[in-house]
């Protein structure tokens, strides 16, 4: 792999990095398995990229947009939950799906090109290094922010609220915590997150696709889930940082895979190795085998 | 303090499994007053308490707890005037947070949560005080996940959490019924310190009726739906878990059939 290939992996990585911080807040902290983000990804690049080529908006204010629209469909997901009592599962899927028309309907086509527009990395251009440079240490920057931010969120009132609302909704209601605005707001900023990194994948590689959100709760799921069964995660702190690492873990084993000749992959087969990782991730998990962790699950019963 | 007037609960309603689980409760408890719930599998106590909690919806009926009318009141709505503690020890906190953390929760019960860190130095002293007063070390491991703590250890932090604030009403769902005789006496003995240094109005139920009749100023019994007696004052403080027995079999004229009963 050259050097220039491995940028570019840490690039999608610390992108997906975001992806995988959402799939955490709902899967892990509220128990709320959310497919809405196959549709929140690509919302997240078809409102950026119709803001900043249709509109003719600044890209920082199309992107912060385009998480509030994230934001309104996790919203949308987690109100058919709450309010209707749709299985969440189903509801997840039922807007994911009706995203894939408003998406087209967005971009007015399936797809919208981000070529010769200013977008948030054209900042960058006068620094006098080459974007594929400094485009992952932008990214590298942002996740990581997101992280603190969240962090802190989960330390508040509000986010200690949510994370009881998941771990143990009869004790936060006996608490006088209200479980469905939890599951509203933290699907929503999920989903926000999502929208997010849907945004700047699409400033990335130029152009916004409606397809582009296939299979991206595999990889939010596979990240939070070869991040935590390799590293400590005990605290929030650690489990977030474990959260981003599995992302960029987890899109350096896809490019190697692509990348061995010898078991002659094509890129079109990234969906069949993301599959296989996850399930072998999951087995691992089961089986009890990590790397880095102690055995302690004596220590746990 | 806590008035139910007429409350009727049915449960799997116009279906074959329908079950009357109350058949028109009337039940007031005034201020301060420590009532024990007793009665058998089905008898419609903890419905009761699951009424009063906001958990079982009534199908007719109302329920007033203070100056309030809370009979459509969701159970988070409630939680600021009425704590509960459940049977079983890990309902009553959440055991991927911290002792502190699940407190920072309790305290948001009265106290509007926001945006400001949930735990600060203010709450930490507080805990640690009231946590000091059950001499059990745990003022030592406040930043431990609950779930390292045993099944009387937690309980005796669920019983303290459901105490902060101005909470005026406390709910006890047989709170030692999980735990060993010894942790549920001591359990016990930490609830009357606590329900008499607060001046609680508190509702117990409970499967013993020894518990029952020593704990508390009144004994309710429910049968089959509907409260069979209520004892309280002189009455209450001679009787004998037997008398309770030959009590029931005059109201009722059959022999209890539940063992759980006279055990413990």
């Amino acid at each position: 792999m050259s050097l220039y290939e491995l940028l570019g992996t840490l690039e999608t990585g610390f992108v997906f990095g975001l992806v995988a911080l959402g799939a955490y807040l709902t899967f892990k902290i509220l128990d709320f398995p959310d497919l809405t983000v196959e549709g929140s990804f690509p919302l997240g690049a078809a409102v950026a990229a119709a803001m900043i080529v249709q509109a003719d908006w600044n890209p920082w204010a199309a992107t912060g947009f385009a998480s509030l629209i994230g934001f309104v469909a996790g919203y949308a997901t987690a109100y058919l939950n709450v309010r209707f009592n749709i299985l969440h599962i189903l509801a997840g899927i039922l807007v994911a799906i009706s995203l894939y028309s408003i998406n087209l309907r967005i971009m007015n086509g399936p797809n919208e090109p981000l070529l010769n527009v200013t977008t948030v990395f054209s900042a960058f251009e006068d620094f006098g290094y080459p974007g594929y440079m400094i485009n992952p240490v932008f990214l590298g920057v942002v996740v990581i922010a997101v992280k603190l931010l969240l962090d802190a969120f989960l330390a508040t009132g509000w986010g200690m609220s949510m994370r009881a609302a998941g771990a143990n909704p009869a004790m936060a209601e006996a608490n006088g915590i209200n479980v469905g605005n939890m599951k509203l707001y933290g699907v929503g900023i999920a989903n926000g997150l999502t929208a997010l990194a849907g945004a700047l994948f699409a400033q990335i590689f130029g152009a916004a696709d409606a397809y582009m959100g296939i299979g991206v709760i595999i990889v939010g799921l596979a990240s939070v889930i070869v991040g935590m069964s390799i590293l400590p995660s005990r605290t929030i702190f650690l489990a977030t940082i474990a959260c981003i690492a599995g992302a960029v873990l987890y899109r350096l084993a896809v490019a190697v895979a692509l990348n061995a000749d010898f078991l002659g992959l094509r890129a079109s087969d990234v969906q069949m190795v993301t599959a296989g990782l996850v399930a072998l991730a999951l087995i691992i998990q089961q089986s009890g085998v990590s790397i880095f962790k102690k055995k302690n699950k004596e220590a746990d019963k | 303090m806590i008035d139910l007037n007429n409350i009727h609960v049915t449960f799997n309603k116009d279906t074959p499994l329908e079950t009357r689980a109350l058949r028109g409760i009337d039940l007031h408890v005034p201020r301060n007053q420590f009532l024990t719930v007793i009665g058998s599998n089905g008898a419609g106590k903890s419905t009761a308490l699951n009424v009063m909690a906001g958990i079982a919806p009534a199908e007719q009926g109302s329920l007033r707890v203070g100056e309030f009318d809370m009979t459509d009141w969701p159970v988070h709505k409630r939680a600021p005037y009425i704590s509960r503690v459940f049977q079983d020890p890990k309902m009553g906190t959440c055991e991927d947070l911290t002792i502190l953390e699940n407190f920072a929760l309790a305290f948001g019960r009265t106290k509007p949560r926001g945006f400001r860190f949930a735990v600060d130095p203010a709450i930490r002293t507080t805990v640690a005080d009231r946590l000091a007063a059950l001499k059990l070390g745990l003022e030592d491991r406040l930043n431990d996940k609950v779930g390292l703590l045993s099944g009387g250890q937690r309980q005796a932090v669920s019983l303290l959490m459901a105490t902060t604030g101005e909470t005026q009403v406390l709910l006890l769902d047989e709170h030692t019924a999980a735990l060993d005789p010894k942790t549920a006496d001591f359990v016990l003995e930490i609830t009357n310190s606590i329900v008499k240094e607060l001046s609680l109005t508190a509702v117990m139920v409970t499967h013993s009726m020894a518990q029952a009749l020593h704990t508390g100023d009144r004994t309710i019994m429910f049968h089959q739906g509907r409260i069979i007696f209520d004892v309280s004052g002189e009455t209450r403080d001679k009787m004998q878990v037997e008398d309770l027995l030959h009590l029931f079999k005059r109201e009722q004229g059959e022999e209890l059939a539940d063992d759980s009963l006279l055990l413990g």
